[in-house]
Order: structure tokens, then C-alpha cells, then sequence
């Protein structure tokens, strides 16, 4: 690869990361039709509604992605200040992490079903737990997707600023699952019983 | 040229590609076409041989217009071609399409004028419900203001076409804007909608939003919508509808009527609906398996029927049956109910007869119509066996009165 | 053989493009080229060729139930020959009919009117008016087409399944769309529709990601917002509105397939179909129109302001004259983006939603005809005195905005709540809509292909055949919608397989036998604009660089339609771009790449405003030539 290749690369970061903005804010107006959906339908009745407390799980998921957001961001700075092993280390931190709130949120589900909150369910309000994880976790894997990625860009002998800019988009939208997913959480926890 | 014609294959070959799509399709239809209709072979065949000679007749008009197109096409391009060369002025087509315009514009308002007065005639006599002439005088006012400003705009728009048609010795008049002109066409429409929005809200929340109080006086009958037809209830002498939930359905619990609830012994069915004039009725209105939509169009009334929504709509019938007769001079005219919701198949025919009648008409027709809680149902609900004879009593001394 | 010939093409544009900028694709192939392009043009041509394959279906399909609201008594063996078992001895099935309406609606509604109209334009002109090489991310953009492209091969895969097509009408309002036993349309049609839909969503909202990024990131120098043309800023607001609603398309899509196929309850209530009473419990309906109506709302929106930009422009550049007041035209197009996601109510006002809330989005509909009548006026200020030439695309322009009056008029009765409850789902409504967003955004679009026709295919579409294809089409829509709304005014109920069941309908049957014949006529007419449309692909006069002496940026670049767009240097622009008829400038037009340096004869005092340069060599300018005069 050329020099030029690689400046024209560079140019055309801006508009891939102004591109990766926009399909948050798309994904985001998803989540928001999602939490409108649900508050035009647990107000439909006073029957609706959440009516439990959410499982203990959901609070160690949140401390685990909250902690890999934190990772993300130690990866990244150790990725600037040109400290490579440092990156890969806490990439697979992150990696790890982000696989374990999967499994968590796995669990949570089946804490739900023993608690007799089922996806089939005549109190609608209650299914919504199951769609709002669910369809979060498509977003987990996506940005699992990213993580391993630039992960293995990383062992590669790519030049920085790809390197660098690989890795400023998985942490950009790993972060950006991070909050949704404390934005979904604190919905949840406001809405309980 | 490379560039054309590697598009001409592509073309071509997606040509092919739909043909074969045709072909399959066709070969498709025709696969079930004997497992469905057991026809005799003969006559399907000269059916079809006669239905093929109709289209291929079509099909050669159709050319034959295309070609006569093309050389109509052929004839003005040498006609262009001979006034250059005798140097006279070309074919002006600017100036045409410009006349063309103008034609339109005189045309085009002849045929709206045809249209509203014609046509204008064969729409819904007035309203024959109390809401429904003020939803009519609404409905009136912005007719009038959309006409002038539908004429206005089209006069405008057609007039510049045909007046300002380009040529070479002209130039056109360089004005990028005018903020007073601006200011004037933002304010006025919106004062004329402002003012529209209010009656409109006023008249809106008139007919949906009935006091409770009129609600407690007014006729309560149950519809209840399912594909493809509505059943209705009325209530018994208590005046009261008893509860339904649909769970409870069987083949002789149509709409699912819950007869733990003392109200519904008493409840009537009836195969129409029958409501006396000028006085308030309650339609209390749900579906029981898509949505469906209670229209009354001569009353200016409509509502969706949605399961698991019991929605309704209050109004008052002005004008009876027998006056709408009279008045339309149709000896058979009948108010009828349409469903106005897509619901399946059959939606086009899901109707029923909404008569309106004297008060004394009414008394005479209910007392005539049969309670819900038949023999039948009676013996399918054991449970209703103690009450059975309270509920005769019920029945006997309604029918008494 | 037809490859290699491709490749000494593509070698041959190479050599063109003089030492500028390097080029990114060596090896170009058919496939390439062809077929997986990156190239926004060719996508755009993709776009362009598979929505107008799309509509010829789609009419075909409104043909056919026109011929049966027409002749409801009639049978028509070939109907038999033609649809087989939708269409027993030649009469059509009432539930293929309203797969026929459904089917209609929705490639009209999505493929041609969304992806066909934004796709092509948005693609073609969005880096050529802005001076870029190409869209942001090219790679996406032509995953947005082959997933637009399976989009239309799964939704019209539909119809050679054994229950036929989607027939729940193109809003799948449940439960009949969610109950597979409601009507056989609902069974595996129903699933289609959805899994077209959603790739549907996926391909715009790819598009509209990179229509976004690539005018507020790629622009050349010069071009800031407020000298965009105003078919970028339809575009792009078009764009806003797509990324924002279509997702919430897709969170009730995602509800509608979990309470069709896993037994949940979010749409479903109390339910009992055919005798069975469903386990279905506590479920709302109205949750799914509300979800449907957010999206679908904005929906028409994104269907009708693309063909506003192109029809302002084409007429600026046809009536040579700068469009009347561009601020105006710019602000009613965001006010239109913000109104149109606070009014889709106005499409539940008889489900029994709360009056007060009914009065509060009757208000913010009203509202929204402020900014569509300014338009509106606008235009016609543009037409007023101006130099106007005909080619067809100004024929089609003038058109849309005769269209947009008279259907969008219309929207003043339905927009009013009280006047709403004996119209909604009636043939005013029918009326209404397709006259104004139907119609006038197929006017949009064939405008559009009429005069962008030579950046897209370097030859000039047949003017003549153009006249012919706009007076068939223009007449014939007004013939097919005017009549319609009488019939909604007499209660006529939209989606009725045939008028013969009521008394009170029978007088239409004449009135919609007329209808069908206009419509037949109307389709024919297409023949002439296809027969032009692809005839001049190949054999059309060739064009030159400037046909149509525009100003904006897109006929600047070469009339060979390189890759990168400009083989040289991207031009920078220093005007806005409707400098036509500019008084002291000798010619009728001055293209944005000429500086004001290069005009002094003709600069007004506004024309910079924001650039002391340019004004103080104006004022020395001025300054000379008053002394010369003297």
C-alpha cells in the first residue's frame, strides 16, 4: 500500500465515523419506539405493567458492561500512547467482558422464567423485558463482532492510523451499547411495579 | 458505444429472464387450474381459443394506434423539415405545448364545474343525524375556501404557463424574492386554517366528547363485530347491557355475554338495528376477531370496532326511514351499515339494515324481538339453572308490558 | 467477448482522467461495473431501471382490480389464464383483490415512490450537485441496493405462494395481519411482506446514512448549506426523515412477528376467530398504528419532498429564473420535516383515541399546510414572468404542482377531525393521497428522469414522445382521481371488491367503468415513455455537456460520466445556484462555478454579503466604470 492510498484512506475516515454516528441514532430512534410502544401500552389499562422487581442479574450485567466500557476506553488510550501489548491486553479484557454480559443477560432470562414472567404473556409489559434485552443483544453481538475485529487487526501489522481507527469505531460503538443498555436498564427500574 | 451495448445484453437477457418468469407463471396457473375447476376439457379449450383471438384483437389495436402514432410523428417531422428548408419559421412546440396549457386550464375548469354539479348531485343526502349538520356546515365552509383557492391557483398556474411561454427575444424577470408578498401568503392561509382548526376542534369535541350525563340517558344497543357480520344487543327492561367477555364464547353465546352479571338476563338480540328518531343512541361497539369499522354514512357516523377496545359513538337520528323515502323518492331506501375497515374477504359485504323509526314504532318492534338468553343457551350454561326461573319471571313480566 | 470490450473501455475512461486524482478500481469487470458497482451513478441507473420495473408492476396490478371494480359481473377468461387459482372462471377472488390493492400499495408506497424516486436521485445527484467523487461510504451504498433489489424479488415472490400475497391492505393493521387464519393473504404472503420489509428498511436506512454523511461531510469548497440547490436540501431532509421513522417501521415489525409466530400478545386481545377463542390476552391494536403511523406519516413525506426539490429546480432552470424565494422553499421543507412527525394521528381519529388528542394532532396537521401552501406559491411566483421553456421535465414539473394543489386541498377536509369521521377510508381518501403524493411524486420522478436523463445515460430522451407520454398521463390521472371524490363523498368505502352489494352503490358502476377506461389509457401511456426511456438509452440524440444551460454543478463534469465525476480538479463553487436571467450578465444563466470576479456587470449588492473581498473590488470596480462614464 502506497502513501497516497493510505492518505486517502484517511480521508475518507471523517464521513465512515459520521456514518457510524448516524446508525446510532437510527438504532437509538429503534430503542425509542420500543420504550414509546411501551408506555402507550402499560397505560393502557392498570392491569399492565412490569409488576415485579427486576432480577439481581441485570444489576451484574450492567456492572459488567459498564466495567468492559471502561476497559474499552483503557484500550484505546494505550492504542494513542502507542502501547500496543497494553491495547491487545485490555481489548481481550473487553472481549471477555462484553461475552460475559451476554451470558448474564442469558441468565437473567431464566431467573425471569423461574420467577413465572414469561415472553408469552397476557401482561404485555412483561414481554417488552424480553424484546428490549433481546433486541440489545443483537446489538452486543454486532459490537462483539467490531471488538474481535479490531482485535485481530491488531495482531496484524496494520499501519496505526487504520489500527487506531478500527479500534476508535468498535469503542465508539461499544460505548454506545453501553449507555443504551443503561438507558433500557434505568427505563426498567423506573417502571417496576 | 462498448458501454451500450453490454447494456443492450444486460437488457436483453433480463428480457429473457421475464419472459421465462411469464411463461412459468402462466404454465404455474394453469397447473391448478384442473385440480380446481373439473370442467369439461372441450369447452375450456374453445373458451380459450376465443378468449385468445379478444386479446389479440386488443393487442393489434393497441400497435396499430402505436404505429399510427409513429407516423403522425414521421409526418410533422417532415413537415418541420420542409418549412426550414422553404426558410420559413419551424414548428413552434413551445408555443404549442404553451396553447395546450391554456386549452387545459379552460377545459380542465369546465369539466371541475361538470363534475361538482353532475356528479356534485349523486353524493349523500344531508345529514340525518343532529352532529351531523354541523359536521355538514363545516364541511360546506371548507368547500368554499378550497374551491376559490383551487380555482385561483390552477388559473394561476395554467394562466403563466400559457403567458409566459419562452422565446429568444425576452428575457425573464430576475426576482429571487419579495419578503412582504412572502409574509402575506405564509399569514394568510395560516389565519384562514386557524380559523378552520377552531370551528373544527369546536365541532370534534361536540360530537366525541358527549357529557356523562347524556351518555346515561341515551339508547345503549350492543354491536358487536365479527368476520363477516354484527350482531347486536339490546338491552331488556332494566335499560342496562349486561357485560361480555369473549372468552365465554360458544355457538350459542355469539358475543360472548357474561351471565354472572344480573343485567344480561334481560338482553334482547335482534337481526337489525332499530333506534327511535330524535332520540340520543349509544353504539357501543367491539370486534371480536380484526378490526372493523361501524360507518353510517347518512348520519355522518363512524368508529372502528377493535378487539379488546370497547370503543362507541353517540349521536341522534333526525330523520326516520319512511322520511328518507319520501325524500330521496326511493320506495326502498334502506339505511344501511358498512363495515369500513379492510377485514378479509368478505368485506365488501358485511352489512346490515339501520332503520329509524316514530318512538311508538320502536316500542312496538322491541317487543317483539327475542331475549339473547334462550332455551338452548339456558341449558348449555348449567350454572344459569338457579336462576332460570327468576330470569322466566324476568322475561314473563316484560313481555306483559 | 462483451467483457473484454468492457475492460478496453474502462481502460480508455482511464486515460482520460489526467493525472489527477488516482484511480481506485484497476480491474474493472462486468461484475464490477455492472452488476456490484460502487460507482453512485450506476447504482442510481440500478435504482432507477429496478423502480421502473417495479411500477410497470405495480400499475399492472391496478389495472387488473380496476377492471374488476369496473365490470364487477363480468368473467374474464384470461384473468383465468393469467392468475389461475386467484382468479376461478376468470372473475378475481375477493381476498386476491385486496391482495392486488395491498400489493400495489406497498411496491408503490416503498419501491417506486422511496427507493425508486430517493434512490436514483438522491444517488445521482447528491455527489454531483455537491462537487464530491462519489458518497461517503460507496461500499454501503451498493449494499443499500442489492438489499433493496432482494427486497423486490421476495415481495414479488409472494405471489407464487399457494395462499397468494399479503392482503391485510398495504398498513397490515393486525390482527389481520397477525393472525395467519383471518384471511389466507396472512399465512406465508403475510411472512414475505415482512421479511421484505425489513431488508426494505435495512437498504434506506443505509441510503439515507450515506446521503446524510456525504452532504454534510463531502461538500467542494464554496458550496455551504444555504448554496445548495434545493433537490439536495429535499434530499437530504428526505434523508433525516427516513433514518429517523423507518426504525420504528422496524420495532413494530419486530412486535407483529413475535405475536405471529411465537404466540405473544402485543397486538392480540379477546380474540375469537372462527369459532375458536384464542389464548391472546391484554393485547392493543391501536399500539401497532401508532408505531405504523410514526413512521408511516413521514413516510409520505419522504415519497413527496424529493419530488418538490426536483420540481423546483426544474423549473427554476426552465422558466429561467431564479426559484422565488429559496429561503422560503428551504425553511417549509424543515418545517414539513418537523410537522410531519407530530401528525400521525390524523390517521386514527375514528379509532376511539381520546377527543382531546384528536384535537391536538387535527391542530399540527392544519398546521402543516402553511408550509405546502408557501411552496406552493412559490412556484408559481417562479412561473410569473419568467422565459418559459417546455421540455417534457417542465411539463411534468407544472404538473405536479397542478397535482399537489388539487390533492393537497383535499388534505384541509381530511385534516379536519369532525369532517374526518365520515371521509376516513372512503374514496376521498383515495382520491386525496394519490393525487398528492401518487401522483405528483410519479411526476417528480418522471421530471427528473426527463431532465437528468443525459448525466445518467450521455443522450437526450425523444421530445416529442415526452408531450405524448405527459398529456395521456396528466389527463388520465385527473380523469381516474377527480370522480373518486365523489365517491367519497357519498360514503363509497375504500377496498370494497365490488359496488354490487348496496343499493346506495350502484350508481358508480357507471361512473367507475369510466375510471378504469381513463386508467387503462393512463397505463398505455407508459408504453410510450418506456419505449423512449429505453430506445434512447441506446439510440438517442447524443447530449451535450449543458443541455438544458443549468447552472448547477452536475453539468460540469464531462458528458463520458467518468468515474470520480470531474476528470480534473472537483470546480469550486461561488454562487448559489439560480443565477438565471441575472440582469447585465449577456448570457440567461451563470453557472455556480463562475466567480463574481467574472461578473461584475451583473453582482447585486446581496451577492456578498458575507465576503468583504469580493465587495471591496466590487466598490473599486464601480468606482472605475462611473468615472469612465463621466
Amino acid at each position: 500500500m502506497n502513501q497516497s492510498a493510505v492518505d486517502k484512506e484517511k480521508i475518507n475516515f471523517q464521513p465512515k465515523k459520521f456514518n457510524l454516528w448516524l446508525f446510532m441514532i437510527t438504532s437509538f430512534m429503534l430503542f425509542a419506539a420500543f420504550t414509546s410502544g411501551f408506555i402507550v401500552y402499560t397505560q393502557g389499562s392498570a392491569d399492565k405493567g412490569i409488576k415485579i422487581i427486576l432480577p439481581h442479574a441485570f444489576i451484574y450485567s450492567t456492572i459488567v458492561i459498564v466495567l468492559s466500557s471502561f476497559t474499552m476506553y483503557l484500550s484505546f488510550r494505550s492504542a494513542k500512547r502507542l502501547q500496543f501489548d497494553k491495547q491487545k491486553q485490555f481489548l481481550w479484557f473487553t472481549l471477555i467482558l462484553g461475552v460475559g454480559f451476554f451470558f448474564l443477560q442469558f441468565y437473567a432470562w431464566t431467573v425471569l422464567v423461574k420467577m413465572g414472567v414469561y415472553l408469552i404473556n397476557p401482561n404485555a409489559s412483561q414481554s417488552f423485558i424480553y424484546i428490549f434485552t433481546g433486541v440489545h443483544l443483537v446489538h452486543i453481538i454486532a459490537g462483539i463482532i467490531l471488538l474481535i475485529n479490531s482485535l485481530v487487526g491488531s495482531y496484524k501489522n496494520s499501519p496505526q492510523v487504520k489500527n487506531l481507527f478500527r479500534l476508535e469505531m468498535a469503542s465508539i460503538f461499544w460505548h454506545f451499547v453501553d449507555i443504551l443498555w443503561i438507558y433500557l436498564y434505568v427505563f426498567l427500574l423506573l417502571n417496576q411495579q | 458505444m462498448k458501454f451500450n451495448k453490454s447494456f443492450c445484453t444486460k437488457i436483453f437477457i433480463s428480457g429473457i429472464g421475464l419472459l421465462m418468469l411469464l411463461i412459468s407463471n402462466i404454465t404455474l396457473a394453469q397447473d391448478s387450474t384442473p385440480a380446481s375447476v373439473n370442467s369439461p376439457t372441450i369447452e375450456v379449450s374453445s373458451a380459450s381459443d376465443t378468449m385468445w383471438l379478444g386479446i389479440s384483437y386488443n393487442v393489434l389495436i393497441f400497435l396499430l394506434v402505436c404505429i399510427i402514432i409513429a407516423v403522425v410523428g414521421r409526418i410533422l417531422k417532415i413537415y418541420d423539415l420542409t418549412l426550414q428548408m422553404q426558410s420559413k419559421k419551424a414548428m413552434d412546440w413551445n408555443k404549442i405545448m404553451s396553447f395546450g396549457f391554456g386549452l387545459f386550464l379552460i377545459v380542465g375548469l369546465y369539466g371541475a364545474y361538470w363534475e361538482y354539479t353532475v356528479q356534485g348531485s349523486m353524493i349523500l343526502p344531508d345529514a340525518a343525524s343532529k352532529h351531523g349538520v354541523a359536521i355538514d356546515e363545516m364541511f360546506n365552509a371548507t368547500l368554499i375556501i378550497t374551491t376559490i383557492v383551487f380555482v385561483g391557483t390552477q388559473i394561476m398556474l395554467f394562466g403563466f404557463a400559457f403567458i409566459y411561454r419562452g422565446s429568444q427575444l425576452r428575457k425573464a424577470h430576475f426576482l429571487p424574492h419579495n419578503n412582504t408578498i412572502e409574509k402575506l401568503w405564509t399569514i394568510v392561509p395560516a389565519i384562514v386554517l386557524t380559523i378552520l382548526v377552531v370551528f373544527g376542534s369546536l365541532t370534534w369535541k361536540s360530537i366525541m366528547d358527549v357529557p356523562v350525563s347524556e351518555q346515561k340517558s341515551a339508547l345503549n344497543v350492543d354491536v358487536t363485530a365479527h368476520q363477516f357480520a354484527w350482531e347486536v344487543r339490546y338491552p331488556g327492561k332494566d335499560g342496562k347491557l349486561g357485560l361480555k367477555n369473549s372468552k365465554l364464547y360458544s355457538s350459542n353465546n355469539k358475543v360472548g355475554v357474561d351471565f354472572k352479571d344480573k343485567n344480561s338476563y334481560d338482553d334482547l338480540t335482534a337481526d337489525e338495528i332499530v333506534v327511535p328518531v330524535d332520540k340520543p343512541v349509544r353504539v357501543n361497539l367491539i370486534a371480536q376477531d380484526v378490526i372493523h369499522s361501524f360507518y353510517l354514512p347518512w348520519f355522518r357516523v363512524q368508529i372502528n370496532a377493535v378487539p379488546g377496545l370497547p370503543t362507541f359513538f353517540q349521536f341522534t337520528p333526525t330523520i326516520t326511514t319512511d322520511a328518507m323515502r319520501t325524500k330521496t323518492d326511493n320506495p326502498n331506501f334502506e339505511y344501511k351499515l358498512y363495515c369500513n375497515k379492510i377485514c378479509g374477504g368478505n368485506h365488501f359485504n358485511m352489512q346490515k339494515v339501520f332503520r329509524v323509526v316514530s318512538v311508538a314504532e320502536y316500542r312496538d318492534w322491541l317487543s317483539k324481538q327475542k331475549p339473547y338468553l334462550n332455551d338452548q343457551l339456558r341449558k348449555e350454561l348449567k350454572m344459569a339453572v338457579q336462576t332460570e326461573n327468576s330470569a322466566n319471571k324476568n322475561k314473563l313480566a316484560f313481555n306483559k308490558i | 467477448m462483451e467483457t473484454a470490450l468492457i475492460v478496453n473501455n474502462s481502460a480508455s475512461v482511464h486515460r482520460q482522467e489526467v493525472n489527477g486524482h488516482d484511480e481506485h478500481h484497476h480491474h474493472e469487470t462486468f461484475l464490477t461495473k455492472y452488476v456490484f458497482s460502487q460507482d453512485h451513478k450506476m447504482i442510481a441507473k440500478q435504482f432507477l431501471i429496478t423502480g421502473i420495473i417495479m411500477g410497470v408492476i405495480a400499475m399492472i396490478l391496478s389495472v387488473l382490480f380496476r377492471i374488476q371494480l369496473a365490470y364487477p359481473n363480468t368473467a374474464f377468461p384470461f384473468l383465468q389464464t393469467l392468475l389461475g387459482r386467484f382468479a376461478p372462471e376468470g372473475r378475481l377472488d375477493p381476498n386476491f383483490y385486496l391482495s392486488l390493492v395491498t400489493i400495489h400499495g406497498t411496491i408503490m408506497v416503498f419501491f417506486v415512490l422511496t427507493a425508486g424516486l430517493s434512490g436514483t436521485f438522491s444517488n445521482l445527484l447528491i455527489p454531483l450537485q455537491l462537487g464530491a467523487r462519489d458518497m461517503a461510504s460507496p461500499f454501503l451504498n451498493m449494499l443499500s441496493y442489492w438489499f433493496f433489489f432482494t427486497a423486490c424479488v421476495i415481495m414479488l415472490s409472494s405471489f407464487f405462494v399457494q395462499k397468494g400475497p399479503a392482503s391485510g391492505g398495504w398498513t397490515i393493521y393486525p390482527p389481520l395481519s397477525a393472525l395467519p387464519k383471518a384471511m389466507p393473504g396472512s399465512e406465508m404472503g403475510m411472512s414475505l411482506w415482512l421479511a421484505s420489509m425489513v431488508l426494505f428498511v435495512a437498504s434506506q436506512l443505509m441510503g439515507g446514512i450515506n446521503y446524510i454523511s456525504t452532504v454534510l461531510n463531502m461538500r467542494t469548497k464554496g458550496m455551504d448549506l444555504w448554496k445548495m440547490p434545493l433537490t439536495i436540501w429535499g434530499f437530504f431532509l428526505t434523508a433525516i426523515l427516513g433514518v429517523l421513522s423507518f426504525p420504528v417501521l422496524v420495532a413494530g415489525v419486530v412486535l407483529l412477528v413475535f405475536d405471529r409466530s411465537m404466540g405473544t400478545s402485543f397486538y392480540l386481545s379477546d380474540i375469537v376467530l372462527n369459532g375458536a377463542v384464542l389464548p391472546n390476552e391484554g393485547g392493543s391494536p391501536i399500539l401497532f398504528e401508532h408505531l405504523f403511523w410514526f413512521l408511516g406519516h413521514p413516510e409520505v413525506y419522504i415519497v413527496i419532498m424529493p419530488a418538490m426539490g426536483i420540481a423546483s429546480e426544474v423549473m427554476a432552470v426552465n422558466s429561467r429564473k431564479p426559484i422565488f424565494g429559496y429561503h422560503a422553499m428551504v425553511y417549509s421543507l424543515i418545517g414539513i420535516t418537523v410537522l410531519s412527525f407530530i401528525v400521525w394521528g390524523h390517521h386514527m381519529f375514528v379509532t376511539g383515541m381520546n377527543p382531546f388528542i384528536g384535537g391536538v394532532f387535527m391542530i399540527t396537521t392544519l398546521i402543516i399546510a402553511v408550509p405546502s401552501a408557501v411552496k406552493t406559491f412559490n412556484w408559481l411566483a417562479t412561473l410569473w414572468r419568467g422565459n418559459i421553456r417546455f421540455t417534457p421535465a417542465m411539463m411534468f414539473a407544472i404538473g405536479l404542482v397542478s397535482f399537489f394543489i388539487s390533492g393537497g386541498l383535499t388534505g384541509i377536509f381530511l385534516g379536519n377531525a369532525a369532517l374526518d369521521i365520515n371521509l376516513h377510508d372512503t374514496y376521498f381518501v383515495v382520491a386525496h393521497f394519490h393525487l398528492v403524493m401518487g401522483s405528483a411524486a410519479i411526476f417528480g420522478m418522471l421530471a427528473g428522469v426527463y431532465h437528468w436523463f443525459p448525466k445518467m445515460f450521455g443522450r437526450l430522451m425523444d421530445e416529442k414522445l415526452g408531450y405524448l407520454h405527459f398529456w395521456l398521463t396528466f389527463i388520465g390521472a385527473y380523469l381516474v382521481f377527480f370522480p373518486m371524490h365523489f365517491m367519497g363523498l357519498d360514503g363509497v368505502p375504500r377496498r370494497y371488491y365490488a359496488f354490487t352489494e348496496f343499493e346506495s352503490m350502484k350508481q358508480w358502476l357507471s361512473v367507475n367503468t369510466f375510471i378504469t377506461w381513463a386508467a387503462i389509457m393512463s397505463a398505455l401511456a407508459q408504453v410510450a415513455f418506456l419505449f423512449n426511456f429505453f430506445y434512447s438509452i441506446f439510440y438517442g440524440k447524443k447530449a451535450t455537456q449543458n443541455p438544458w444551460n443549468a447552472n448547477t454543478l452536475e453539468w460540469t463534469t464531462p458528458v463520458e460520466r467518468i468515474h470520480g465525476n470531474w476528470p480534473g480538479e472537483i470546480p469550486t463553487v461561488y454562487r448559489w445556484s439560480y443565477d438565471y436571467s441575472k440582469p447585465g450578465h449577456d448570457q440567461d444563466f451563470i453557472p455556480q462555478t463562475v466567480p463574481f470576479s467574472q461578473t461584475m456587470t451583473s453582482n447585486l449588492p446581496h451577492d456578498f454579503e458575507d465576503d468583504p473581498d469580493v465587495e471591496k473590488l466590487q466598490t473599486e470596480w464601480l468606482k472605475q466604470n462611473s468615472q469612465e462614464v463621466k
